[in-house]
């Protein structure tokens, strides 16, 4: 899924950025550029962010 | 239909609109806009059960053209006059597969009730073989078509869109997927929408520039 439509990023990217560490959409938008620009992906990115920790049973930082 | 299928090459987005109506006649005025990207048909599908709720095909020429497209104001426009502060992902893809489960319709044959899912899979391959060997059961079901659509940036996400003969066989599918159906169960989770059941809306076919 094509996230951040100013820069291309996609929801795997994403994936990439929090399973490396990031863990807020300000993170994300750091290491890969999604959200980083208009911040209108920013809901879906804290979605994909919710859903890894979700996934691996952590509670996330996503609302920062 | 002509040079190009309908359902080829598509983006697809799940959304909420405050007036589908309106947002559909200013896209009727948009054309040019609308070719200027690169579209070539625009399919609208509303919700069932959740009123506002569109899926929405767009259609498009040329693979290079995707990352244009999502940059280009004209999407931007779109989403601001659907009354959209957040954006939606998008998904983009080619098809896979088209399966007729009763006699094959022409290409530009939209489906009327429509179950779409947009996910991921272990393997588009083995995802296909396992469609094929529940046919049958698919049928008895209620689908009546499936189109199968892989996307470009991600090798194994799908879009999986079915036309299903009626709203009671739609839901009973929602509640009870077939066991071979392993697109549903990462609906709704991260970036993919909830699965979406909706009604053929609006078809718009766009000339080339």
């Amino acid at each position: 899924m094509f996230v951040c439509l100013c820069t291309g990023v996609t929801s795997h990217v994403v994936d990439e950025a929090v399973a490396n560490g990031a863990a807020t959409s300000k993170e994300v938008a750091a290491a890969c550029g999604a959200g980083s620009d208009c911040g209108r992906c920013r809901r879906t990115v804290r979605a994909i962010i919710e859903a890894h920790f979700a996934k691996n049973g952590a509670s996330s930082a996503a609302g920062r | 239909m002509g040079e190009y299928d309908l359902h080829s090459l598509i983006l697809a987005c799940d959304f909420r609109v405050e007036d589908i109506e309106r947002m559909w006649q200013w896209l009727s005025k948009r054309r040019d806009n609308l070719a200027s990207i690169g579209a070539h048909h625009v399919v609208v599908y509303t919700s069932i059960w959740e009123p506002g709720r569109v899926l929405v095909t767009i259609g498009i020429r040329h693979p290079r053209s995707v990352r244009d497209i999502l940059r280009s104001p004209a999407l931007f426009e779109w989403f601001d006059i659907a009354g959209l502060d957040d954006i939606p992902p998008i998904f983009g893809g080619e098809v896979v597969e088209k399966i007729d489960l009763y006699e094959p319709s022409p290409e530009d044959h939209v489906g009327r009730i429509v179950v779409g899912v947009m996910s991921s899979v272990d393997n588009v391959t083995d995802l296909m073989a396992k469609i094929h060997d529940g046919l049958d059961r698919f049928k008895r079901g209620g689908v009546r078509k499936i189109w199968v659509y892989r996307a470009l940036d991600d090798g194994r996400e799908v879009m999986i869109l079915q036309e299903i003969d009626n709203e009671i066989n739609a839901r009973q599918w929602i509640d009870h997927p077939d066991a071979a159906a392993e697109w549903m169960s990462k609906a709704g989770f991260g970036a993919y929408p909830t699965q979406f059941v909706g009604r053929f809306a609006h078809l718009m076919a766009i000339d080339e520039k």
